[in-house]
């Protein structure tokens, strides 16, 4: 394992074997590198969460190996649990225990020293903002709250890798923001951190690399920037036209300013290179062929546009198998 | 309104039908209940140990002797059935009673002396059992009368008349351990797995030991805290008596070894189980069979073989055991001694078991 790597995934396989066989993670290898944010992103179903969960030694690979910190997940799992943090994306607090106590009870489990434990909590619930509500129920807590005080759970020992599955899932966009800033300073305590995520918004706020899954599969690890210029389209053009015009049209696309042109019912969608240079020269070609324009926008590709360029579907449309589909388990809502 | 209560019903059909083992369980349960009450209420007590002895000054054996001691042996309560007991000649009176005391027999019958062949015919009885005085009662009356002596025969409840609420009462002490085991400590760990809390505190260090142990801990405090308060008011209602501090004590300790073995046991049971629904019809039944063959309310002998046999492996066999010897009996710990240990080596397995059956994953 080199210096800089935290993580390593070599064929990593994980089979579902129910009522029917689902092949949940399919021959996945990456690895992670210390300090950076590491994002897993890809639509419900994409065999995120059952990655994390091999990684945090909730579940067995069927094959295939994984290296957390020095530690192989199957054969040395307490070696991985001493230094992982994790916050799963299902709520685990204890709703009937008080948030100081729900942290209280996790430092034990996690061997904060007994000493510098209560410090510890008091520091954590200030960094939640929970401070005023450290001796109420959790089940009075509104899904932010919670949310933010899983968070800091999960580092109250300060681990060297933090997991964090869907950390904003179902949040408003002010928790999610609060999230976002809590994640932000915990890695700059020099925290790895792993996410995962199907909001592109957040991948690209937050991560230093971004890991694409679909379908169990890994299709393609890289920064935010490589991805999008790894898109041969380019910018996204989309011009509302009053008429349709043929030879208009065929102008444009024999300009040699777009890479591709597609005609829709009362408007084009246009890629370009450069987006917002060539604009001007293709709205002066539609003005010369008296067309009049209804709306011009211009957007540079973001990490959803990436997604559906590799796999041809939106990132969020939910049409994947089940995390881990398991009999019998229920889950919170 | 029936379009809505169609649809509750479908619903709750399909739920029912995808868990079969639940309904395993639930037809498990009459079955076990009809088999086991069957079994243990109507059956017929046989081999009940009885001890017989001529008294002394011993010259030589009277015929009443031999022919009563041979009555006795065979004594039935149907033709079709084994003899109801299970005859010991004794050396002398003193070791007759001594084994009376420690429980080794359930009653010892002393017949007159060759020299005072008119003597009356003994018979001290357990009185602690609630249902062995009045057959052993019938039985020597009617082997002294198949004689043709004439001889009276004097009974002697050793312990005085022990009520069935006190027999009972007893009983249910562990019934209590046992209702708080079930909704105690294992329910915290199928909740935890259930509503996947299980999750968080599975990836820290904390060792599996270390989670079966906290579990039996806290379930072994509530069921002795449950067992204790119904001692208590066995003792202010039901009239047991309590003579000595040390048998306060000896009481308290049986009850908190038993809390750990029955908790342990269920602890071991529930750590394979995922939901609260299947943790529930196993504990039912567990409950149903480890009580009904406990002794508890119905006398051990009174049930066929095989099911004595299940009392040999039952933690509350031993504890309805204990605390009848010194609650009722008021023996010490020469007698509860056994008790205790087979307790103990099953805390211990039960314990091992559970640690060992805990899954640390979540699959």
């Amino acid at each position: 394992m080199g210096e800089e790597e935290i993580i390593r995934l070599e064929h990593l396989t994980k089979v579902f074997r129910n009522k029917e066989t689902v092949t949940a993670v399919d021959d996945v290898s990456f690895t992670v590198r210390k300090g950076e944010i590491f994002g897993l992103l890809g639509p419900n179903g994409a065999g995120k969460s059952t990655l994390i969960r091999i990684l945090t030694t909730l579940l067995m690979p069927t094959s295939g190996t994984a290296t957390v910190g020095s530690c192989d997940v199957t054969g040395d799992p307490e070696g991985v649990r001493s230094i992982i943090g994790v916050c799963p994306q299902n709520s685990t607090l204890d709703l009937e225990l008080t948030a100081y106590d729900n942290l209280d009870f996790y430092g034990r489990l996690l061997n904060v020293e007994e000493g510098i434990l209560a410090g510890r909590i008091g520091e954590l619930l200030e960094v939640a903002g929970l401070s005023d509500r450290a001796n109420s129920r959790v089940s009075t807590f509104s899904g932010g709250m919670r949310r933010k005080l899983e968070i800091v759970r999960a580092f109250l020992h300060r681990p060297l890798i933090l997991f964090l599955d869907e950390p904003t899932i179902g949040l408003d966009p002010d928790s999610r923001f609060e999230v976002w800033q809590q994640i932000a300073r915990l890695n700059a305590e020099e925290t790895t951190i792993i996410l995962t995520t199907h909001y592109m918004e957040e991948a690209e706020r937050l991560c230093t690399r971004i890991a694409f899954m679909d379908k169990g599969r890994l299709i393609a690890l890289d920064t935010p920037e490589n991805h999008k210029r790894a898109l041969p389209a380019g910018d996204l053009i989309d011009i509302g036209l009053g008429r349709m015009d043929e030879r208009a049209v065929a102008a444009v696309r024999e300009s040699g300013l777009v890479t591709s042109l597609e005609v829709k019912e009362s408007s084009i969608r246009i890629h370009a290179r450069n987006g917002s240079s060539v604009l001007p020269a293709i709205i002066r070609i539609f003005e010369r062929f008296s067309i009049p324009m209804t709306s011009i926008s211009i957007h540079s590709p973001s990490i959803e546009d990436v997604f559906i360029y590799l796999t041809g579907r939106k990132l969020d449309s939910g049409n994947g198998e089940p995390a881990a589909p398991q009999k019998g388990r229920g889950r919170r809502p | 309104m029936m379009r809505g209560a169609v649809a509750i019903f479908r619903r709750d059909m399909k739920k029912f039908i995808s868990n079969p083992f639940v309904i395993l369980m639930t037809l498990f349960i009459p079955i076990f209940y009809l088999v086991i009450f069957g079994n243990a209420m109507g059956g017929t007590i046989t081999g009940i140990h009885i001890a017989v002895v001529q008294a002394e000054p011993y010259t030589i054996e009277t015929p009443l002797f031999t022919q009563a001691t041979g009555a006795l042996r065979e004594f039935r309560s149907a033709p079709d059935k084994p003899p109801t007991f299970q005859v010991t000649v004794f050396p002398d009176e003193e070791r007759a009673k001594q084994a009376l005391a420690d429980g080794r027999t359930s009653g010892a019958v002393i017949f007159p002396s060759d020299i005072e062949k008119g003597g009356a015919v003994r018979v001290y009885e357990d009185s602690s059992d609630y249902m062995v005085p009045a057959i052993m009662e019938g039985g020597v009356t009617a082997a002294v009368a198949s004689t043709g002596a004439q001889n009276p025969v004097e009974f002697n409840r050793v312990y005085g008349k022990i009520e069935y609420f006190q027999f009972f009462g007893v009983g249910v002490i562990v019934m209590a351990i046992f209702m708080t085991t079930m909704m105690g400590g294992a329910f915290a760990l199928i909740r935890d797995r259930e509503q996947g809390i299980i999750e968080g505190y599975l990836v820290t260090p904390v060792k599996r030991s270390s989670i079966i142990l906290g579990i039996i801990g806290s379930g072994t405090v509530r069921a002795f805290l449950a067992g204790f308060i119904i001692f208590i008011v066995d003792i202010v209602i039901a009239g047991i008596v309590v003579r000595t501090t040390e048998q306060f004590l000896l009481v308290l300790l049986v009850l908190f070894v038993s809390s750990i073995g029955v908790t342990a046991l269920v602890v071991s049971v529930a750590s394979r189980f995922n939901t609260q629904q299947e943790y529930a019809s196993t504990v039912a039944f567990f409950n149903l069979m480890l009580f009904m063959t406990s002794g508890a309310f119905y006398p051990v002998q009174g049930m066929p073989d095989w099911l004595q046999w299940i009392t040999v492996i039952n933690p509350e066999y031993y504890t309805v055991h204990a605390l009848r010897s010194i609650l009722i009996r008021g023996q010490g710990m020469e007698v509860i001694g056994t008790d205790l240990i087979a307790l103990v080596i099953f805390s211990v397995a039960a314990i091992i078991l559970g640690i060992t059956t805990y899954k640390r994953t979540i699959e």
